[in-house]
């Protein structure tokens, strides 16, 4: 167990245990804040991989643009701490049972499969190389994506106005 | 006369009808009437030219070239590459001893039906026009020689009969349309895998010398058409031959209909308006023999040697079941829908005889049962006009107070008995000849004997309720035939007459052609021949 | 750089299809409450990127190819053309039904979003069919699906637009995670995201076949969502019922067709070891992939077709009529041959034609008497003549009975089908069928053997609605008949790239 190793997890800890949270708390702006936390713990994944650049844009992007936007959303929104939030679940025991198999045997299958893997190095940056890529060879990914934000833009516009 | 598509013009002649009928503006009931009138009594005419110019010698059944009025033009043609290979489907039509015979019956009984239509009331133009529809699937089927062009014809017919049924039958009509329609589709569905089936397991020479997969019926006839790997080739030795007899004898049988799957005939028939009733009794249940015989028997010729007891057995079973249910009826028409059920049983037997008399018998049935049973349905319409009601213990003493009627149901009555004289008899005895001479199913027969004491028991007694006795207050104002209904009477009662007098007048068109199929079912294994016709 | 510049050759009709969505967005703005070009320019549009398709077809190549040159992140090729034409021409036909639509007319301020939303549909349609890399492909489910919400729920005017939009979105969410994460698996097990290269890598046989068939599993789960198949299903009927009804016309045949061609080429290309003389595939042993398609196709045919038998709204019989038929479409992979492939493009026409028929009926009949419940069409057949036979053939062929198309594209499949010795299925297949007449011809006998309870004034159709309903009627019966070119066509577009 490497310090390595131990950052990981308590990255991994910190993701998974405030999404979990995020589901289940009834108050609206709980959740919004545990989603913060989750977000920060992908940031966090993001660093242990040398995907520097990432990282930083996960933060600015997700927890400094979405996430502020959606707290702003749950604040000026009237009374929303009054909602109740539904957040019992149906059928406990077959989806308890379900959900048990699933994670059994992903986990069994997981541990098991020889993953393709290449060694951790740590780069100096890797903005260029994403740059390089997103430009050439995935050209056509990136502007498919900038439409994709259009008409994200445009249905999220259409269904807010009356 | 050989290049004329008549046979094109006998079948597509009511689509013509059928497309002037829609085009025409509401309210003209008249017009619509006459229209398709004149288009079936075209279609008598034009069959009658066929029996003119017929060739009695030639046999037909697998032999293309002595089929006769033969159109054959390329319909589907998809060039091949290296792995899908050439698709073609032709528009083959033919006629041969067997066909021509069942073609007499369509048109005949399709001009009578349109007679007797010449009281529905409501909807005329929808009426007429699914009617010439149904025409057209009918005589396609007895015509057809590609397997695929058969196939469309036979599920044409199934949604006019629904619409039929369902909009202008009786207050139980949703249900006997649906049922008969889903009845049938399931029967449906056999046939075409064993189509497909049969598709993948042949192939057809061409002219240029290639091969390729057909779904042409006398090529699939022929033993050396077949290729080694077909799932239905008898030279595969996995093949599946004998599953897909069965299948395919079961989408016939549905038809037929054979017990166990006839329950779809008394709700169907009694529903139905009695011209649908006349058609569906006296043509379409001719459709199930006539595949059986067209396609199953010249395709799969060894395992009709094998199964032949259980065609016999099932048609005992036909003929003893059908006269014991219609004994039981109180419903006139269900009687009677009984009773074709039993005479078709005739039907089977004969045609399990493999032999000349039998299969001859077997035939001139189809086309008797057709015109009797016409003529049955039409009696049942003619009282159910006038009295609303088809309950026989409701009637009683009607020759007292309709004479001339009365005459008719005599003739009718008779003939399905059997009695000699009238062309039932004819028929019936050259089943019995024909089965017995086949020491295979000779005990079947003898016990299938009892059928004919079973028929003059429930006709006999059926007549002595309904028309003899005292008649009851409430019919002492019913009037006697009127004058469409002496036309569409008059010639069935002229037919059954002269047939059994003299058969030979239907008897010299098919001679050849079961002899023939006689022959080729020999050739497959060797059979008991037996007697032959006179 | 050089490589891009050739690579815009291949994607002109991406390409147009983008252009035409950024002028609908600028006329929209500029023209304000004026909504009457907006038509026009679509149709414009649309067949101009069909024209390029169309001059697309003779291609067969990578676009955007990878450092090491061999693949690229997409491929064109006569296969993905023809569906693209497939889309263009049902994304014509629905902007008709738009013109027509009442639906639309009261929602007629949001027509500049709506069509950008449909443009967006259709680019991510595109980019479905001719993806080669696993980015690709889930960016353009992603496309697709987003635009396809907000359309859903477009009208906004009733609780059940709203609710159908809704469930949607979360449905789709849970399907694109589920993907993403199958994908991210694949990625992890053979370290490349090019589904040529994953190929060459299962097939030298260094991968194990567990881990494939759950990345499999998963990834499917993403593309039949799409295609409705069962047990990703349970989406349509609701959507389908809530939509606009030109949306959901839209949604079964175009979004279908794009998720099949998906499939087609995901599968094909990803698992396939070789192609026999005879035109069947060799799928590696990896996984055993036929007898999973098996389970769900049955699955989805039985289900699709008895849940139908219960509906008495005519869009969700429709909704359960679809699921059916992606069942049956689903057979046409199952046979593991270029046959297969080829009755699969075939009954994608014809279905194609017959669904957008239906569903034009039953809108113009709303636009009518305001409702889609079988029990207020009782005896339309006699006020709507003209209506509700069309209907009727539309219902016939899709039963699959001759002598209308619909019986055509069954025939192939099962001609497919058997060829491939699969005869149990073929004869399952066939009892659904039978299953499937009892909830057509009911539609059939609402409409001609009841009669109608309240006095509905005869109604006819208006000329330019009546010609569209030519032009879908009398392929759906000529097609019966005659398909010699339709059948052409299709061979003649069967090669996917690389085999």
């Amino acid at each position: 167990m490497t310090v390595y190793d131990i950052i990981f997890y308590l990255f991994a800890l910190i993701t998974v245990g405030s999404a979990f949270f995020v589901v289940t708390l009834r108050n609206i702006v709980y959740s919004a804040f545990f989603l913060l936390f989750t977000l920060f713990g992908v940031a966090g994944l993001f660093v242990l991989l040398s995907a520097d650049f990432i990282a930083v844009v996960q933060l600015v992007i997700y927890v400094g643009a979405i996430l502020v936007l959606l707290l702003f959303g749950v604040m000026l929104t009237h009374n929303i701490t009054q909602v109740q939030i539904k957040t019992g679940t149906l059928q406990i025991i077959p989806s308890a049972i379900a959900v048990l198999i699933l994670a059994f045997s992903l986990i069994k299958i997981f541990l098991n499969t020889n993953w393709k893997t290449v060694p951790l190095t740590v780069q100096s940056s890797s903005v260029e190389g994403l740059g390089v890529l997103l430009l050439n060879q995935y050209s056509v990914v990136f502007e498919l994506i900038g439409i994709l934000l259009l008409i994200a833009l445009i249905g999220a516009a259409s269904m807010a106005r009356r | 006369m050989e290049n004329f598509p008549i046979l094109s013009l006998l079948i597509f002649l009511p689509i013509i009808g059928m497309v002037l009928i829609l085009a025409l503006p509401k309210d003209k009931d008249k017009t619509i009437k006459w229209l398709t009138l004149v288009i079936t009594g075209i279609q008598v005419i034009l069959a009658v030219i066929i029996l003119f110019f017929f060739n009695f010698s030639l046999g037909g059944i697998n032999d293309p070239s002595s089929f006769q009025f033969v159109e054959k033009l390329r319909w589907i043609e998809i060039s091949g590459l290296a792995w899908v290979g050439k698709i073609k489907i032709d528009y083959f039509l033919g006629i041969d001893g067997i066909s021509v015979v069942l073609i007499l019956l369509t048109t005949i009984v399709t001009f009578i039906a349109t007679l007797a239509s010449w009281n529905i009331s409501k909807s005329l133009k929808g009426y007429f026009a699914l009617f010439l529809l149904l025409d057209t699937a009918m005589l396609g089927v007895f015509v057809s020689l590609d397997f695929f062009l058969f196939y469309v014809f036979w599920e044409l017919m199934l949604l006019p009969m629904y619409f039929l049924i369902g909009v202008w039958g009786g207050p139980r009509r949703e249900y006997a349309a649906i049922k008969f329609f889903l009845y049938t589709l399931l029967g449906s569905i056999f046939i075409l895998l064993v189509m497909i089936g049969l598709y993948f397991s042949a192939t057809e020479t061409l002219v240029d010398g290639s091969k390729v997969f057909t779904f042409n019926l006398l090529a699939l006839m022929d033993p050396a058409n077949y290729n080694v790997t077909g799932i239905l080739s008898p030279l595969n030795p996995n093949n599946l031959r004998f599953i897909a007899y069965i299948a395919l004898f079961i989408g016939f049988a549905i038809k037929i209909p054979m017990f166990p799957f006839h329950t779809w005939l008394p709700d169907a028939h009694v529903e139905a308006p009695t011209a649908i009733s006349v058609i569906l009794a006296g043509i379409l249940l001719k459709m199930g023999t006539y595949g059986i015989l067209r396609i199953s028997f010249p395709i799969f010729p060894e395992i009709t040697q094998q199964l032949a007891w259980y065609i016999g057995l099932f048609g005992l079973i036909n003929i003893i079941y059908g006269a014991l249910a219609a004994m039981a009826q109180k419903d006139f028409k269900r009687l009677i829908a009984y009773s074709s059920v039993s005479h078709m049983g005739y039907v089977l037997l004969g045609m399990a005889s493999l032999s000349t008399a039998g299969i001859t018998g077997a035939v001139l049935q189809m086309f008797n049962h057709g015109i009797i049973t016409a003529m049955l349905f039409i009696i049942v319409g003619i009282i159910y006009d006038r009295t609303h009601t088809r309950e026989i213990n409701a009637f009683g003493g009607l020759a007292n107070q309709m004479p001339v009627y009365t005459g008719f149901v005599m003739v009718a009555f008779f003939a399905a008995i059997g009695l000699p004289g009238l062309s039932g008899f004819i028929s019936e005895v050259l089943v019995f000849v024909g089965a017995f001479g086949n020491e295979l199913i000779r005990v079947l027969t003898i016990i299938a004997t009892l059928g004919i004491l079973l028929g003059a028991g429930y006709m006999l007694w059926a007549f002595q309720r309904i028309y003899l006795g005292t008649l009851k207050d409430k019919w002492k104002e019913l009037t006697d035939l009127t004058f469409i209904e002496y036309c569409m009477l008059v010639p069935l009662t002229i037919i059954i007459i002269v047939l059994g007098v003299y058969p030979s007048v239907i008897l010299q068109f098919m001679s050849a052609s079961v002899n023939a199929i006689v022959k080729f079912m020999a050739n497959a294994n060797i059979i008991h021949s037996s007697i032959s016709t006179f | 750089m050089n490589q891009i510049v050739d690579s815009l050759q291949y994607i002109k009709p991406e390409i147009s299809a983008a252009i035409f969505l950024v002028v609908i967005v600028i006329v929209d703005l500029v023209m304000g409450k004026n909504k009457k070009y907006l038509s026009p320019i679509m149709i414009i549009g649309l067949l101009v990127t069909g024209f390029f398709i169309i001059d697309q077809f003779k291609f067969s190549s990578f676009a955007f190819m990878s450092e090491n040159n061999k693949y690229g992140l997409l491929s064109i090729d006569s296969f993905g053309s023809f569906f693209k034409l497939l889309i263009v021409f049902s994304s014509i036909i629905i902007v008709f039904f738009t013109i027509s639509s009442d639906e639309i007319k009261k929602a007629k301020e949001r027509l500049g979003e709506y069509y950008t939303l449909i443009w967006g549909m259709i680019l991510g349609m595109f980019f479905m069919i001719i993806a080669a890399d696993l980015i690709v492909i889930y960016l353009a489910i992603e496309l697709l699906s987003l635009s396809s919400y907000v359309l859903a729920g477009i009208t906004k005017d009733t609780l059940r637009n709203s609710e159908a939009s809704l469930k949607y979105v979360i449905y789709g969410g849970v399907s694109s995670g589920i993907m993403l994460f199958g994908i991210s698996i694949l990625y992890g097990i053979t370290g490349t995201t090019n589904i040529y290269e994953i190929n060459g890598l299962l097939q030298s046989q260094q991968i194990q076949g567990l881990i494939v068939t759950l990345s499999a599993i998963l990834i499917f789960a993403g593309i039949g969502f799409k295609i409705s198949v069962a047990p990703f299903h349970f989406w349509t009927p609701d959507v389908y019922e809530g939509a606009p009804i030109t949306i959901t016309a839209y949604l079964s045949v175009a979004s279908k067709a794009a998720g099949f061609a998906l499939l087609f080429r995901f599968t094909k290309i990803t698992f396939i070891d070789s192609i026999n003389a005879d035109g069947s595939w060799n799928i590696i042993s990896l996984i055993d992939w036929r007898s999973f398609l098996i389970i769900i196709s049955i699955l989805t045919m039985t289900l699709g077709n008895f849940a139908a038998l219960w509906q008495n709204n005519m869009k969700r019989l429709l909704a359960y009529s679809s699921i059916a038929h992606a069942g049956y479409l689903l057979l046409g992979l199952i046979a593991f041959s270029n046959e297969g492939m080829m009755a699969v493009m075939i009954y994608f026409v014809i279905y194609a034609i017959m669904n957008l028929g239906a569903f034009f009926v039953v809108m113009l009949i709303a636009n009518k008497i305001g409702s889609e419940e079988l029990d207020d069409y009782k005896g339309l057949g006699k006020t709507a003549p003209v209506l509700t036979v069309s209907l009727g053939i539309f219902m016939i062929s899709l039963i699959g009975l001759p002598p209308t198309a619909g019986f055509i594209g069954k025939l192939y499949l099962f001609l497919a089908l058997i060829n491939s010795n699969m005869i149990l299925i073929a004869f399952i297949a066939l009892l659904n069928t039978v299953v499937s007449v009892y909830y057509y011809v009911r539609v059939l006998k609402y409409l001609f053997i009841d009669s109608s309870e309240k006095e509905i004034a005869p109604f006819g159709v208006t000329i330019p609605n009546l010609i569209l309903l030519l032009i879908l009627v009398i392929p759906t019966l000529i097609l019966g008949v005659y398909f010699t070119p339709l059948v052409e066509f299709a061979k003649y577009s069967i090669t996917l790239l690389g085999f």
